[in-house]
């Protein structure tokens, strides 16, 4: 499916988080906290069907929801072309 | 102010530096040479610990360090972390734990405060996202203005304090071997053949002396996954089949349970969660979906480990640990310690006579003498288990070039709204934060308002709904 092999955009992203701050009835900031993070990839994970073995780097650019955008982009976009 | 605070409880009489470190090696290092002692990262047995340990003394005695010495250690969770703090003790000297996440400046100020003869400290910056483990060399940092224990405290510890700098928690060996104690007679805990892995932060009073500590002592492996993604936790819980119990806050629960099929994990029995009881909903999530218990503890940095319902069976009560007195009044909890556990200047109400004043809300079943924990009764919260006070949050905002008013409060997170000055320069507050505050005490979002909303007298209005309408407001016209 289309959906499923197109780069995550930041729409993904929030629908992604949307969930765990639903639970833990957290507002939308663009700032993600270590959880959401976490809860994040986790997601990612599954929805786009890739391990993700991500280095710090890469991690520290994920503390905003466009921080995490660029680096799924990055890395699912770039993997889904291959 | 004079009449609210008082200098150091040290009583004439009371020796004036730590003990030796004889019970270090008796309580925690001692143990069978092949037993695994440790897992971060990588396992570590108890023979290999100890030539680590005697390492790092070497390196403390060669940077200067003596009995009855001070040094502060600013040291991420680590192997680093652990051996040097294991060898500074057994030396016989008082450490004092800094956060590694606190900024420069706090640093400094605690070093000031504090005083250490040496600092320890890793080699370079570190940072990652989601570690809960990190590689460091120690460098030792001599101190030319730091002088030797002068309390007989061996572990010291700085508080968020509610008015005024942080307050200094100092500890005796003899009372974390009581800490060591009260674990031990605490039913349920884990025991020699189990194992625990630890979320929380190894330099905080759980994870330090819930994880590191009674695990060296009772023959439990602390183990800590690198890092804490889910993926890393369920790699660390699927890891063998000795009776696993994981150790973590409500929040790290939350991402656990929202988990669609977990991987089959046949030795984990339990979780324990310090910090705030977790929902009805998300204890039901937890121990159907893994068939584990979910089970609470209370406890301070004051006095480590107070009161426990390790299986959830008396949820919201918790029994107290042996050994500790737990008494009501006006509302608030009180324990039973027989000295003051604060250096330096404090405000004396916090402790007197025998008792210490927990500032937290509950009530104690007169029959069974089992607690319940109801909020803090001051402006502490917890963000992921680390203890903020908002005054010092708001406090150091307000103090930010340009800001004229400032309320910080909890909701949905730290939450700060400010009035700013017309040639208030952009970007200033937040650079003024950063550079003041570890990035976990900082508000999540800052709304800057025309005019902070005020009661009728003229004071701060503190009214969550009120000032989301305000912010609100602004949003919409821009």
């Amino acid at each position: 499916m289309s959906e499923t092999t197109a780069a995550p955009t930041r729409e993904d992203v929030v629908e992604m988080i949307s969930g765990y701050r639903a639970q833990v009835s957290k507002g939308d900031t663009e700032e993600l906290d270590s959880l959401e993070l976490a809860w994040l990839l986790h997601q990612a994970e599954q929805r786009y069907g890739v391990e993700l073995d991500l280095d710090d780097a890469d991690l520290s650019r994920m503390h905003t929801v466009a921080g995490a955008a660029q680096v799924l982009a990055d890395l699912v976009g770039g993997r889904g072309d291959g | 102010m004079s009449s609210e605070t008082h200098l150091s409880p040290v009583a004439t009489g009371e020796p004036s530096a730590p003990d030796t470190g004889e019970w270090v090696g008796e309580l925690l290092l001692g143990g069978p040479e092949r037993e695994l002692a440790l897992h971060l990262g990588a396992p570590l047995d108890r023979r290999a610990l100890r030539e680590l340990v005697d390492q790092r003394e070497r390196e403390l005695v060669a940077a200067g360090l003596a009995p009855g010495g001070s040094v502060s250690l600013r040291l991420p969770p680590s192997l680093g972390f652990v051996t040097v703090l294991l060898a500074a003790w057994r030396l016989g000297t008082q450490v004092s734990l800094l956060d590694y996440r606190l900024t420069q400046h706090e640093v400094d100020q605690a070093v000031a405060r504090l005083a250490p003869q040496l600092l320890v400290q890793p080699a370079g910056p570190v940072s990652g996202a989601l570690r809960a483990l990190f590689d460091v060399e120690p460098v030792y940092l001599p101190n030319p203005a730091g002088v030797p224990a002068a309390t007989p405290h061996t572990l010291i510890q700085l508080s968020s304090g509610s008015t005024g700098p942080s307050k200094i928690i100092g500890r005796t060996a003899a009372d974390v071997i009581a800490e060591l104690d009260r674990y031990n007679a605490i039913e349920g805990i884990p025991q020699r053949g189990e194992r625990a892995v630890v979320l929380g932060s190894m330099v905080h009073v759980l994870g330090l002396v819930g994880g590191l500590l009674h695990g060296l002592n009772a023959g439990v492996p602390m183990v800590v996954p690198p890092r804490l993604t889910i993926d890393g936790i369920l790699k660390a819980l699927a890891d063998g089949d000795a009776p696993t119990t994981l150790i973590g806050v409500p929040s790290q629960a939350e991402v656990l349970a929202a988990v669609v099929d977990p991987p089959a994990l046949p030795g984990f029995r339990r979780m324990i969660t310090g910090g705030e009881l977790v929902r009805p909903e998300l204890w039901r999530a937890l121990t159907e979906g893994y068939g584990i218990t979910l089970g609470n503890m209370y406890g301070m940095t004051e006095l480590g480990v107070i009161a426990t319902d390790i299986e959830g069976a008396h949820r919201p009560e918790l029994t107290p640990a042996p050994g500790i007195a737990v008494r009501v009044v006006d509302g608030e909890v009180l324990l039973s310690r027989e000295r003051s556990p604060y250096l330096g200047l404090v405000d004396p109400t916090r402790w007197a006579d025998g008792w210490l004043r927990t500032r937290d809300a509950g009530e104690v079943d007169a029959v069974t003498g089992r607690v319940v924990i109801k909020g803090r009764l001051d402006s502490q919260v917890s963000i992921g288990g680390l203890k903020v006070d908002l005054t010092e949050v708001e406090q150091t905002l307000a103090d930010a070039p340009g800001v004229e008013a400032a309320v910080v409060l909890y909701d949905e997170g730290i939450k700060a709204y400010v009035s700013v000055s017309a040639d208030a320069a952009g970007g200033a507050v937040d650079a003024w934060l950063r550079e003041r505050l570890a990035a976990y005490k900082r508000p999540r979002a800052v709304h800057v308002l025309p005019a902070m909303p005020r009661t009728s007298s003229g004071k701060l209005l503190r009214d969550r709904a009120a000032l989301r309408a305000a912010a609100q407001r602004v949003a919409d016209q821009n």
